[in-house]
Order: C-alpha cells, then sequence, then structure tokens
C-alpha cells in the first residue's frame, strides 16, 4: 500500500476542502508535514486511521468541523469527509469515509445513525468500480489490527523497548507475520482433536466384537441343538420301528397274539378319539375366542332399547325416507296429489319430519345395526347350545381315552407278566422303547424350546449386529478425522514454532542491523535480541542486558528498529506515516535515523514539528522528499490550511 | 358429516399391553394361547372392559396392531357400535367412527389386564378359564 492522496472535508480544525498528495517515487518517497503544536499534525494523523478503519479517534473530541458547524443554519445538513486515495499491488483505490450532521438550534450537532464507507477500484481505463466488501477488502490490503505497526503515533514509539512489553512485542510479531492464523488454525484442530477423541472414548466399547462372539457362540449351540433335534427324531422313529417289530412278533407268538391284537384295536381307537378330541378343542377355541359378545348382552339390550326409543319417538323413520319427504315439499303436494301452500299444516308437518329425520347414512345405519343387534340374540343361544354340546363332547372323548389308555396299560402289564419269557422280554423291551419315546419326547420338547429361544436371541443379536457395524463405520470415521486433526495440529504446532522461531531470528536479525545504523552509541552496544519470550533485549558491551539503563532516545531508536525490521521482513508495501517521531531525540540520533530511515520504508510520511526537523537532519532527508506541507493554523479561525512547500 | 380423510384406519393398543396380546396368541397349542388373532383378544378384552364397565386411556406410546377391515362386518362392527351406542346415550355415534374405535381401545386397555389376570393368572389352562368365561357371560 502506497498512499497516494488525502482530501479532508471539514475534519477537525480542516474547514471545508483541504489536500495533500504523498511522496511516491522510489527516490522522493518522503513526506514532511510541519506544523507547530495544535496545527492539526494528530487530526491529519487521526483522519488517515479514521478513513481508512473508522477507528482510533475514541477521546479526541468532535470530528466535524466547528467552523462548518458555526456556518450552517438550524437543521442544515454539515458533511464531514476523508478521501484516501492509495495504490496496491498494481490497483489504484480511493477510500471514503463520510459523517453527515444536522446542525441544532443551540449550536450542537445531531450525527447522523452511522458513517458512510465506500471504496472504488479505478480499472485500467480510469473507470471507477465500485467494492461491495470495503471493509473486508481494506482489512485485506492492511488489517485493522496490525495498522498501528505502519501508522503510529510517535508518542507511544518506544512502547516495543519498555520492560515490561514482551506481550506487546509477541503480538507484534503475531499479527504481523499472520502467526495468528497459524495458531487459530492449531486451537481450531486441537479443539476438534479433543472433541473427536472423547466421542470415540464414549462409543468405543468393542461392542460389535462381543457381539458377534455372542453370535458365533449362539449360531454354534443352536445347530448343537437342531443336530441333536434331529438324532432325537431319528431315534424316536427307530424306537417306534422297534416296536412295531415287537408287536408284529406277539402277534405272530401264540400265546400272545389276542393281547397284542387287542391292543392293536384299542390303539387305533384311541388314536381316533385323541383326534376327534383335538377337533372338539378346535370347534371349542373357535366359538369361545368369538363369543365375545356373550358377555357384553346388556350392552345389546342398552343399545337395542336407545335404538327402540329412537324408533318410537319417530326420530327413525318408520318406511318414510328423507329424500321422499323432501321431494313432497318441494313439489308442495301431497302424495294424494292435492297441493297446499307454504306454512299449511301439511306443510309444517313435512318440516317437523326433516327436522326430526336422522340424515340418510345414519337412518341406513341404524336400521341395519337394529337388525344385526336383534339376531345377535339368536346367535348368543345358538352359540350356547354348541358350546355346551362340545364341552360334554370333550368330557366324554377325555373319559373314553382315560378307559382305553386303562386297558391299554392293562394289556401290557399281562404281556409284561406271561409265564413265556419271549414274551415277558418282548414286552418289557416294548416298555422300554415306548419309555425312550417319551424321553426323547420330552429332550425334544426342550430342543424345540431351547431353539425358538436361540433363534430369537439371534435374530436380536442381528439386530444389535447391524447397528453395532453402523456405530463402527461411525467409529472408524470418527478414528480418521480424529486423527487427521490431531496431525494436522502437530504438523501446524511445529511449523508455527519454527515459522516463530524463524521470523523472531529473521526479525532480531534486521532490528540489530538497523538499531545498529540509527543508534550513535554503536560500539557500546554489541548486540540485539529477541528472546524466546519475546523480550526485546540490549546487549551491552559487557555482555549485559542494557534495556532498562536506555535512555528514552535510545528506547525510542530500538523500537523503531523493531518496527522498520518488521516492516521489512514482513515485505509488505506499506507506508510508515509517523506522527512527531524525532521529538524525544537529540540532534545526533536524529541525524543518524534521517539519514538511514528512508531506507528502511516503502513510503514514508513524517509529521513534524518545526523543532523535529532542521539542520542536518533535514539536510539528510533533502534528496528523498517529494512533498513538503506546512499546516498553517489561523488563530482567528482556529483552522488549518495545508500549504505546500514549493521546492 | 364425518370428514372421510380424517376417518382413522388403523385399531391401537398400548405398547405396555403388547406382551399379553403376544402370549394369548403365539405357539401352537390352543390351550395355552387360544385366541387365533390379536383382532380377536381385542374384541374379548373391550368386550371384558364394557363388562366391567372399566375404561382407561392410551398413553402416547401407541402400537397399531390390526386395521378396520379385519373386523368382520357382521359380527365385530355391529358389537363395537352397539358398545359405542350404550356407552355415549347417542345413536349420532355411529356416524362417527374414530369415535367408536376410540371407546373401544379404551375398554380393551383396561379389559386386557382382566383378561390376563382371568386367563393366564387363574388356576387351569386359559382355554377352559375363557370357556368359564364366555359360559358365565351366557349364564
Amino acid at each position: 500500500m502506497k498512499f497516494e492522496r488525502i482530501i479532508l472535508e471539514n475534519f477537525r480544525q480542516y474547514y471545508v476542502q483541504e489536500r495533500l498528495d504523498f511522496a511516491k517515487d522510489n527516490q522522493r518517497r518522503v513526506t514532511v508535514i510541519h506544523g507547530v503544536n495544535g496545527a492539526g499534525k494528530t487530526s491529519l494523523f487521526l483522519a488517515i486511521n479514521w478513513c481508512l478503519y473508522g477507528e482510533g479517534v475514541d477521546n479526541v473530541g468532535e470530528l466535524i468541523s466547528k467552523e462548518a458547524i458555526k456556518q450552517a443554519s438550524p437543521g442544515d445538513t454539515v458533511t464531514m469527509s476523508v478521501e484516501l486515495s492509495f495504490l496496491h499491488d498494481g490497483e489504484r483505490y480511493l477510500a471514503k469515509r463520510t459523517r453527515r450532521g444536522t446542525r441544532m438550534l443551540d449550536g450542537s450537532v445531531q450525527i447522523n445513525s452511522s458513517d458512510e464507507f465506500i471504496m472504488m477500484r479505478i480499472l485500467w481505463d480510469g473507470q471507477a468500480q465500485s467494492i461491495k466488501n470495503p471493509i473486508g477488502t481494506i482489512n485485506a490490503i492492511l488489517p485493522s489490527n496490525i495498522r498501528s505497526y505502519y501508522l503510529f503515533d510517535g508518542e507511544k514509539i518506544d512502547d516495543f523497548a519498555k520492560p515490561e512489553a514482551a506481550k506487546e512485542v509477541k503480538e507484534a510479531i503475531y499479527l504481523v507475520f499472520k502467526l495468528e492464523t497459524l495458531d487459530r488454525a492449531r486451537r481450531h484442530l486441537e479443539t476438534a482433536a479433543s472433541d473427536y477423541r472423547k466421542e470415540l472414548k464414549t462409543s468405543t466399547t468393542g461392542e460389535l466384537l462381543n457381539l458377534l462372539d455372542e453370535d458365533e457362540k449362539a449360531r454354534g449351540e443352536l445347530g448343537k441343538k437342531e443336530n441333536r433335534k434331529v438324532e432325537i427324531t431319528a431315534e424316536i422313529q427307530a424306537a417306534r420301528r422297534k416296536i412295531n417289530d415287537i408287536d408284529q412278533r406277539l402277534r405272530e407268538i401264540q400265546n400272545a397274539k389276542f393281547l397284542q391284537q387287542q391292543r392293536d384295536r384299542v390303539e387305533q381307537d384311541l388314536k381316533q378319539r385323541r383326534s376327534e378330541l383335538e377337533d372338539t378343542q378346535n370347534l371349542i377355541r373357535d366359538i369361545s375366542t368369538t363369543s365375545y359378545y356373550t358377555i357384553v348382552q346388556p350392552a345389546i339390550e342398552r343399545a337395542l332399547s336407545l335404538l327402540e326409543e329412537k324408533r318410537e319417538r319417530g326420530e327413525i323413520p318408520s318406511n318414510i325416507r328423507r329424500q321422499f319427504v323432501q321431494d313432497l315439499v318441494a313439489q308442495m303436494q301431497c302424495i294424494c296429489g292435492r297441493p297446499f301452500t307454504a306454512g299449511s299444516p301439511e306443510h309444517q308437518r313435512l318440516l317437523r319430519i326433516l327436522d326430526n329425520a336422522l340424515p340418510g347414512s345414519l337412518e341406513d345405519d341404524v336400521l341395519e345395526i337394529t337388525a344385526t343387534l336383534r339376531a345377535f340374540n339368536e346367535r348368543i343361544l345358538r352359540q350356547r347350545s354348541e358350546l355346551t354340546i362340545l364341552m360334554k363332547r370333550r368330557a366324554e372323548l377325555v373319559d373314553l381315552i382315560k378307559d382305553l389308555d386303562a386297558v391299554s396299560d392293562d394289556i401290557g402289564r399281562q404281556l409284561k407278566d406271561s409265564q413265556f419269557e419271549e414274551v415277558s422280554r418282548l414286552e418289557l423291551q416294548r416298555e422300554n422303547f415306548l419309555t425312550d419315546i417319551d424321553r426323547y419326547n420330552i429332550e425334544t420338547g426342550e430342543l424345540t424350546r431351547d431353539i425358538e429361544g436361540l433363534k430369537e436371541k439371534i435374530a436380536q443379536l442381528e439386530k444389535r449386529i447391524a447397528q453395532a457395524r453402523k456405530n463402527e463405520k461411525r467409529e472408524k470415521l470418527l478414528s480418521i478425522k480424529f486423527d487427521l486433526a490431531q496431525k494436522a495440529a502437530d504438523a501446524i504446532k511445529d511449523m508455527y514454532q519454527t515459522y516463530a522461531d524463524d521470523m523472531r531470528l529473521r526479525i532480531e536479525g534486521k532490528t540489530k542491523e538497523i538499531f545498529k545504523m540509527l543508534i550513535w552509541k554503536d560500539s557500546h552496544f554489541r548486540d540485539v535480541c529477541i528472546s524466546r519470550d519475546f523480550e526485546l533485549e540490549v546487549i551491552d558491551r559487557y555482555g549485559r542486558p542494557a534495556r532498562p539503563e536506555l535512555s528514552a532516545g535510545e528506547r525510542q531508536v530500538l523500537s523503531l528498529s523493531f518496527i522498520t525490521a518488521m516492516s521489512r521482513i514482513s515485505e509488505e508495501e506499506a507506508p510508515l506515516v509517523m506522527d512527531t517521531p524525532f521529538g524525544r531525540l537529540s540532534s545526533q540520533p536524529r541525524n543518524n535515523v534521517t539519514r538511514y530511515l528512508p531506507e528502511l520504508a516503502d513510503q514514508l510520511v513524517l509529521l513534524v514539528t518545526d523543532e523535529e526537523l532542521r539542520d542536518q537532519a533535514r539536510a539528510n532527508l533533502e534528496s528523498r522528499i517529494g512533498y513538503e506541507y506546512i499546516l498553517e493554523f489561523d488563530p482567528k479561525t482556529s483552522c488549518t490550511t495545508i500549504v505546500e512547500v514549493r521546492r | 358429516m364425518t370428514d372421510i380423510v380424517n376417518i382413522r384406519d388403523t385399531v391401537t393398543i398400548d405398547e405396555a399391553a403388547h406382551e399379553i396380546y403376544k402370549q394369548l396368541t403365539e405357539g401352537s397349542n390352543l390351550l395355552e394361547a387360544p385366541f387365533k388373532t390379536m383382532k380377536d383378544v381385542f374384541m374379548f378384552a373391550t368386550c371384558l372392559g364394557v363388562k366391567l364397565g372399566i375404561k382407561r386411556q392410551l398413553t402416547i406410546k401407541k402400537l397399531t396392531i390390526f386395521r378396520w377391515a379385519q373386523f368382520d362386518s357382521q359380527t365385530d362392527i355391529p358389537m363395537l357400535k352397539a358398545i359405542a351406542i350404550a356407552d355415549t346415550d347417542d345413536v349420532s355415534v355411529l356416524l362417527r367412527r374414530n369415535d367408536i374405535l376410540t371407546i373401544a381401545e379404551e375398554y380393551a386397555n383396561a379389559g386386557i389386564y382382566e383378561l390376563r389376570a382371568s386367563l393366564l393368572e387363574e388356576y387351569g389352562q386359559p382355554l377352559w378359564n375363557l370357556v368359564s368365561i364366555v359360559s358365565q357371560g351366557i349364564n
């Protein structure tokens, strides 16, 4: 950034318009503005700050020219503005900030709500293009938070050299070299990594692994149980085959033949009765589970009674359809064909029927439900009769089965007690096989129960595994994010440290070089350091820290060296605007500063008192001054005029 | 007139009662789980609620167990309508299916616990306990 021109309008003591061009040649890059105390040097300095940033003007009183306010009539609008044109990166810009106020009766001014700030880019053909985001643009060119290192107040120039200034030095390096951006990125990434770590901690439980393990076990168990069930089924079939073989053998043995044939009949009968019992129980189930209406007969009666009341009141039309009545009323004609008039008894009667009648759909519903509910009573009776018969039959079947079982047991006992060993042995074997079948059946029941349980467990596990897989994907993603954030934060941290150290050392070297150039006691001071804690220190010839002993002028030179070193190292093209920079310097250091300072800035604007720039100091700058002005303060009007010194 | 668009089609129960519905319908042993469908359990629970005169509003956690179309038009629907008329003393409730359903659901929501107590918690097999209830109703 290089300033080109500033136009002040009604800004403090600059009444109406005052203009000033800045020197910007490579050779003549210094602009000197002379002014006695109170002539307007600080106002000009403030005007630059206010124009670009709208800031830096706190606690300086009214900005609008008092003369302009005085000259305005009550109700008139008073306009104050600062227009600054500058060059940056080969482009030319115009920035203008305007404040408007209304002159009040008491001589004060009522400021309009907010200042206007516009910025234009001047294109190659001279056309001006409005910049939509002027604040963002100016901050991109020379950020507000580093401006004080370029536009600085000479009164505060020794700030960096004060013993307690480590924080300011660090901040200056941070801001100018954008270390803050790196630090912010590191902090942000570390926070993100920490958040991801926390999230991972809460979500990583190895749940999927446990679930898969559990699932594997359950499936293994299920497989075993199913295999066992198949084995048992085969065992039962084998036992039944053996029983059939025994039965066949018993049929063949003369002494057992009769009993075995009797058993065959009993068992056939038992089979039939059991089947009949099952059918009967099914019928009982079908009737009983759908006979709910048998327990709410009072509610059915109550509903029917209400419906009956409606019918008795004529609300449920008995054979008179609503549409039919509506047609009679529309035609104003009785069923017999006789016409009637509006308001006649016939007409009124029909209207009453319509009023009392239920809507068509309800009418149908009522008629239908009444009929159905009436049929319920009959249905209840029928169901009762059927259920009674079925329960009776069931009881008979149960008794029959008991009797048949007893007969079968008796036959078995007779065969077992037979005096013929083979018969007895066969029957005993048969009984054992039957016992085996019973045992197998019990085991089958247990296995079936277990298999169902395991299948249910596996189904549940599958759901949980699917969910855990989803979680695992999320965990993996989280893990990647965490890793990335942490590595990036670590990398930035390393980069930051390296970069910060590098910058610190480079600034340190440059500060030392400039300090040596500017200071008059160069042989007394051996070194300038910026410690890792960002303390700016000067080492004397005895190798001891000398900063506490520095004079005000020496501190100013040290600060100036630091600032210009930063400007050089940062390679930012920016003007150095210094308000009363040499106030505390005696002639020797002033001569040194004026000799070298123009080389240390791309553009130098010096706001000086008449005392600050004289003799050798003035002679040193002579060849580098492009523009020179005097701020002429008129005590009669309290206004300042900028007068160019013709050279 | 009833707004056709807003006519409810689903029959809901409290989520908490769902286990009882499952217990009474699941499995192949008709003596232990006598009901064939959840609709049958619902109808029985409704009637038991009506018989005992107890209703209970459904909680927020509801569950749809079947649709209106599963009701038998010759038995279930007339029964539900009769219950609604008896409950409201108003014939026009017949025009409001949502009300008919809500009344039934509330009776069922109370009746289901009675059904569990009578069938599953009483001595004896659930089917015969059910037969006993039906017989008592008849007699």
